[in-house]
Parts: C-alpha cells; sequence; structure tokens
C-alpha cells in the first residue's frame, strides 16, 4: 500500500468537523453556593438522607448541624420536613 | 567448578532478578490504591431526539434519522464538590464525531444532557456514546443512523 492509498483511505472516512454539540444540567457549578433542600419522606434518616445526597451516612451529623433550628432530636425527623443540605 | 560454588552462583545470580520482581508488584499496588474513587456514579444513560427542561429524555429512540439533533441524558448520583462528566460520541470503527465535558457539583441525584447536531446530517450507520465521570469509563449506549 502506498502513501496514496493511505491518503484515499482517510479521505473515504466522514468528515464530522462541523458537527455541533451542548449540554445542560440542573445539578450546580461547582463553588456555586448552595441552597439545596430535601423534603422528608416517610421512613427517612438522617443517616439515610445523608447516603442519598453526600453518599455517606457518616454524614448525617452535617445535616443535623445545618438543621438545628427545626430538628430537637437527631432520631427523629418527620415526613414533610424541609432540611437544608450544605454543600459537600 | 565444585557443587557449593555453583550454587552459590546461581543463587547470587537469581537473588537480585527476585527483588526487582518483587518491588515492581509493590509498586503497581500502590499506584492503584492512590487512584481516588469518585462519589459521582453514572444510574442510567438514555438516548432520543429531544428531551424535557429536567433533561430528561421525552422520545426515546436508539435509531435516529440523518437531520436529527442526538440527545444523551445522563442521570447520575451521589455527591461532589466537583466532577468532570464527559460524553465521547464514536461512529463505526471509533472514529471519534464529538467530546465534551460539564463540570457539576451535585449534592445528590442529578441529570445532565448532552447533545450533538450535524448541519449537514449525519452518516449512516452504528455510533457509540461513552461516559466518563472523572476520566473512567462509566456507561456506554450504542445507537445507529438510518434513512
Amino acid at each position: 500500500m502506498g502513501i496514496f492509498d493511505l491518503f484515499k483511505k482517510d479521505k473515504s472516512k466522514p468528515d464530522f468537523s462541523n458537527v455541533q454539540s451542548g449540554s445542560s444540567t440542573n445539578a450546580p457549578p461547582p463553588g456555586a453556593p448552595t441552597t439545596n433542600t430535601y423534603v422528608v419522606k416517610a421512613g427517612d434518616s438522617l443517616s439515610k438522607i445523608a447516603k442519598v445526597v453526600y453518599g455517606d451516612v457518616t454524614a448525617w451529623r452535617k445535616i443535623y448541624e445545618a438543621n438545628r433550628d427545626i430538628i430537637k432530636n437527631p432520631d427523629l425527623i418527620h415526613p414533610g420536613q424541609v432540611l437544608k443540605i450544605p454543600a459537600a | 567448578m565444585s557443587r557449593l560454588s555453583r550454587l552459590s552462583l546461581v543463587l547470587f545470580l537469581l537473588i537480585p532478578v527476585l527483588a526487582a520482581s518483587c518491588g515492581k508488584k509493590t509498586q503497581d499496588t500502590t499506584v492503584q490504591t492512590q487512584q481516588p474513587a469518585s462519589k459521582v456514579a453514572v444510574t442510567t444513560v438514555e438516548l432520543g431526539r429531544s428531551v424535557g427542561a429536567d433533561g430528561r429524555i421525552t422520545d426515546r429512540v436508539d435509531a435516529f434519522k440523518p437531520t436529527d439533533v442526538i440527545y444523551a441524558s445522563v442521570s447520575t448520583t451521589g455527591a461532589s464538590a466537583s466532577s468532570v462528566l464527559r460524553a465521547r460520541w464514536t461512529f463505526q470503527d471509533g472514529q471519534l464525531v464529538d467530546q465534551s465535558e460539564r463540570t457539576i457539583a451535585p449534592s445528590g441525584d442529578a441529570v445532565t444532557e448532552f447533545h450533538i447536531s450535524k448541519p449537514d446530517g449525519w452518516p449512516t450507520g452504528k455510533y457509540k456514546v461513552e461516559v466518563f465521570v472523572d476520566g473512567n469509563s462509566s456507561q456506554s449506549r450504542d445507537f445507529e443512523v438510518k434513512r
């Protein structure tokens, strides 16, 4: 195979140089102030919520500290309560 | 050369080789354990012709027309202060079509959509979109463009 054959082969490939792309997300960008909230559902516990939002059950205390004004006992949260979720 | 001398010579030659191979294994293990695991994981990748305001696919297909805008909706779970999602689109035998990234800082479940279009139409054939989280391949979907 000569150098001209290689060139011909490349030319036979489709040209994607004019492809236009974009993206969007409902996740906040890094560094954005977080005002996320979580509405407590039946069967939830702080550690369960911590697992969902941080992927770490031991981070429940972070949620508790951010919501001391509405949570008196960390073992007792109620469906419908709106919890502030601090940034990870 | 006596038997003892030959044995000594063999041991003398083998010890550095064995020591070097043991040392290499230790080094490889260290590299693997130093790789940090991302807290964000991809749960689903869906393809379609349009997305809703929430970024989820509203018209789910895996066969497109040459004039279509192709959407990939990536659902993730987990939280991170900064994670990079990358969509890598390829044609047939791996020819790169497009690659784009989005840096996100989710505090829980999130949806990120990537889309591509080609003003003069997509060549017919088989395509693939592969989604990476922080450089690690996570999920991929195959699709086709036909007339």
